[in-house]
């Protein structure tokens, strides 16, 4: 175990975003493969859509806990692909709208889940810069 | 007059935002989570579990809408708590409560989405 995982608090501002993403996880999830199964045809992009922002955020919540014990590559890749994510699937929603007749978790932005799946991504940058300052002075 | 399914709906709506806002104001004011806010926390379960109950009523007669959708909001709606409280238990640090505010707004949302799809 390295100094700076064993230095590393437990508490912290992770464990709100941990809870987010683990919320997130389980709606998108359970949202897409509820939609998946049971309304395939109605908007397979949007549900297709929907599952990969879930597996997104099971991936996120794996990367922030591993950053909360400093080690921060793979979360700095994974907010990065989210906030991507986010800010594609939001613009051609908007702009392909015959794509999506049915909304997906990140449609507009994320309008459905009062956009904080677009704020989530910049969160976890923002706890993740000084995540990565403070490892680096300590 | 509403149902009573729909009444205990509100209650505990109320009841998660209130438990949402002292927990936010712990976590703002950074101080160590309270004895009193995991009290409150798990009444707000305790209420959930009797929504869950009377949401069963649901399927009498020709039973919700999209089955699989409502059987998601039940599930839901007992288990985030619960999962909140066991991620932080045993610290007593003040985001823990930030941990519950998240957990008790979701299961305020998963109430209000209980009864649309009911």
């Amino acid at each position: 175990m390295s100094d700076a995982t064993s230095t590393t608090p437990r508490s912290g501002p992770h464990q709100v975003l941990l809870a987010f993403y683990a919320l997130f996880t389980l709606a998108a999830g359970a949202r897409s493969l509820v939609q998946l199964t049971t309304q395939y045809d109605e908007a397979p992009v949007a549900y297709w859509l929907s599952l990969a922002a879930a597996v997104t955020y099971a991936l996120g919540w794996y990367a922030i806990r591993e950053a909360s014990v400093g080690r921060t590559g793979f979360a700095s890749v994974m907010l990065w692909i989210e906030l991507g994510g986010v800010l594609t699937v939001g613009t051609l929603s908007l702009a392909v709208r015959e794509w999506f007749p049915d909304a997906s978790v990140w449609s507009d932005y994320g309008i459905g889940y009062g956009f904080v799946p677009a704020v989530l991504p910049i969160a976890g940058l923002i706890w993740l810069r000084r995540q990565q300052r403070s490892h680096a002075v300590g | 007059m509403p149902s009573v399914s729909t009444q205990i709906t509100w209650i505990v709506v109320g009841y998660a935002v209130l438990v949402a806002l002292l927990a936010l104001m712990t976590a703002v004011r950074k101080q160590e989570r309270p004895g009193w806010l995991d009290q409150l926390a798990w009444m707000l379960e305790a209420l959930l579990v009797v929504r869950a109950l009377a949401g069963l009523g649901a399927f009498s007669g020709d039973g919700p809408p999209s089955t699989s959708t409502y059987v998601g909001y039940l599930i839901a709606s007992v288990c985030v708590l619960p999962i909140a409280m066991k991620s932080i238990e045993g610290d007593r640090a003040s985001w823990s409560a930030g941990v519950i505010t998240v957990a008790a707004v979701a299961v305020g949302v998963i109430a209000v989405r209980l009864e649309m799809t009911a």
